[in-house]
């Protein structure tokens, strides 16, 4: 696919902002005979914003479940020094690797106040982090009781990140944020965003919406059939003419 | 014509071996609502309780020993069952209930081979009778009443209102949910097994010092417990105790005012009724999205 892509103006390669908490090296994940990871390398240092964007079935959140220990793979994802792989995925979350995943994934018959609860079970503080996370989203204080079930799709999402935040992350993967959210929702889920890196979290953002994933993030990784085939800061990929015809609409 | 005294009868009656049932049927259905699986072991698992009574009381252990043996050595079996194998195939439901009635022949044949088919009578727990409204009922049963609504009372604080009991809820809810915040599963369906074992072990006591033990006593309350859970909604723990109190007063008032022998009858009548009109049963699973 890279030999494809256009003109690379943007080089595939790997650079950190700071010391690496997430080191990916040649990266290989299948289902069956389906290669949904092909070789991919990424450094993501503490504090960073990483993004990794690309189409549908491009291997992002196959990526982001490897990087939380729910898939094998073959290479190297190595956590704070320590190999993924070697740790289940409970672990990792004690060790401060959240992932908020593209389903979500809450509890859907409790309400909001024991969804957030229950994201300190193994890490974080409730009453500083409550705070944080009702200054954050207001609306979740405003609906604490509500079983998350009944709430909208935006208000959800804000539940699935308010219960990640809740566990004191130190590396927060964010699969597909933004996905099927009204424009309204997406500026609460953008401010959200900004205020949670004020707060020095290192974030993962697995993000299908380019835009949105360019207005966050310090560097940016386009991963196409499982493979990265761009890297660069969000203003070197504007110049790519082939991000720009392919996912900027020209 | 039916007088007062045969329906007060049927009512405490009904409502003392009811509350029995529940406590059978909650730890047949926490198992499947938490870890998704069917322990088609649980109807021996209330046998080996009834024997363990029957042992501890054959060395003399008496009263204290019979209960204690009753409950821990269950919940003992139940946990060793799911870490020795029911946690190597939980993906695979099926294979799960068939490891698990594979069980239950192994530990009824074992019966078989130590104490034949002879029903053992267990060391009685408690002596004596009560009346309520003209009625005169076995001290027992009223322990069976108080002892069961104690323990469905302790699971319900425990499940609401402790860490362990929230993270039980969490996996029943979503277990990938549940491992994003850090919670595993495998630790809570181990809970979750002895939790089950000990209540059966609990009812086998009660049962087999009600009636008497024998190996085949358990299959009879695997039947009721699966009656009982699908009639409630399976899964659902307070579908288990209406199902429970529905299936208990029906089998009561058929024994009473019709004939004994239809006594199991009962809740197959029930399972068959439901099954055609509320296929999902009473409350459905109403942890599960």
């Amino acid at each position: 696919m890279s030999s494809d892509a256009g003109s690379p103006e943007a080089a595939v390669g790997s650079q950190t902002g700071g010391d690496s908490i997430l080191s990916i090296g040649d990266v290989h994940v299948s289902y069956g005979k389906v290669q949904a990871l092909n070789g991919v390398d990424l450094e993501i240092g503490t504090g960073e914003l990483i993004s990794v964007i690309g189409p549908n079935g491009a291997g992002k959140s196959t990526l982001a479940n490897s990087i939380s220990g729910f898939l094998p793979y073959d290479g190297s994802i190595s956590y704070q020094g320590d190999e993924v792989s070697e740790n289940d995925p409970e672990t990792l979350v004690e060790r401060g690797l959240i992932q908020c995943t593209e389903k979500r994934d809450l509890f859907g018959f409790m309400s909001v106040e024991d969804n957030l609860d229950l994201g300190t079970y193994v890490r974080g503080d409730y009453e500083e982090r409550l705070e944080f996370v009702y200054d954050l989203f207001p609306t979740l204080e405003e609906r604490k009781d509500q079983h998350a079930h009944t709430m909208s799709g935006g208000e959800q999402q804000m539940l699935a990140i308010g219960r990640a935040l809740m566990s004191d992350p130190e590396l927060l993967v964010l699969d597909e944020p933004t996905l099927g959210l009204a424009p309204v929702i997406l500026d609460d889920i953008s401010e959200g965003i900004d205020r949670i890196q004020e707060e020095g979290v290192t974030i993962l953002l697995c993000e299908q919406n380019v835009t949105f994933a360019m207005n966050h993030a310090d560097r940016i990784n386009l991963l196409e059939n499982g493979e990265v085939v761009r890297q660069g800061s969000p203003e070197e990929l504007r110049d790519d003419d082939y991000i720009r015809e392919s996912y900027l609409g020209g | 014509m039916v007088n007062l005294s045969v329906i007060s009868t049927i009512i405490v009656q009904a409502a003392m071996i009811s509350a029995l049932y529940a406590l059978i049927a909650i730890g047949f259905t926490l198992i499947f609502g938490v870890g998704g699986v069917l322990n088609l072991a649980h109807g021996a698992t209330i046998t080996m309780g009834a024997f363990s009574a029957y042992y501890a009381g054959q060395f003399g252990l008496g009263v204290p020993g019979a209960v204690l043996a009753s409950v821990t050595i269950p919940a003992l079996f139940a946990g060793v069952l799911y870490l020795g194998m029911v946690k190597r195939l939980e993906d695979e439901p099926i294979m799960v209930m068939i490891t698990t009635l594979v069980v239950s022949v192994v530990i009824e044949q074992a019966i078989v081979v130590f104490e034949g088919t002879t029903s053992r009578a267990l060391p009685p727990l408690i002596q004596g009778q009560f009346s309520i409204a003209g009625s005169t009922f076995q001290n027992l049963l009223g322990a069976m009443f108080v002892v069961s609504w104690l323990l469905i009372g302790l699971l319900f604080l425990f499940v609401n209102y402790t860490k362990t009991g929230k993270g039980i809820l969490a996996v029943s809810m979503s277990h990938k949910g549940a491992s994003l915040v850090g919670i595993k599963s495998s630790r809570i369906n181990l809970i979750t097994w002895i939790i089950a074992g000990a209540f059966a072990g609990i009812a086998g006591l009660f049962l087999g010092s009600w009636l008497t033990a024998d190996f085949a006593m358990g299959q009879a309350q695997l039947v009721l417990s699966f009656s009982i859970v699908v009639v409630g909604g399976i899964g659902s723990i307070r579908g288990s105790v209406i199902g429970a109190y529905l299936i208990g007063f029906l089998e009561i008032a058929t024994t009473n005012l019709v004939s004994s022998s239809l006594q199991g009858l009962a809740p197959l009548v029930v399972l068959v009724v439901v099954l055609l009109v509320k296929p999902e049963g009473l409350f459905g699973r109403e942890f599960t999205e």
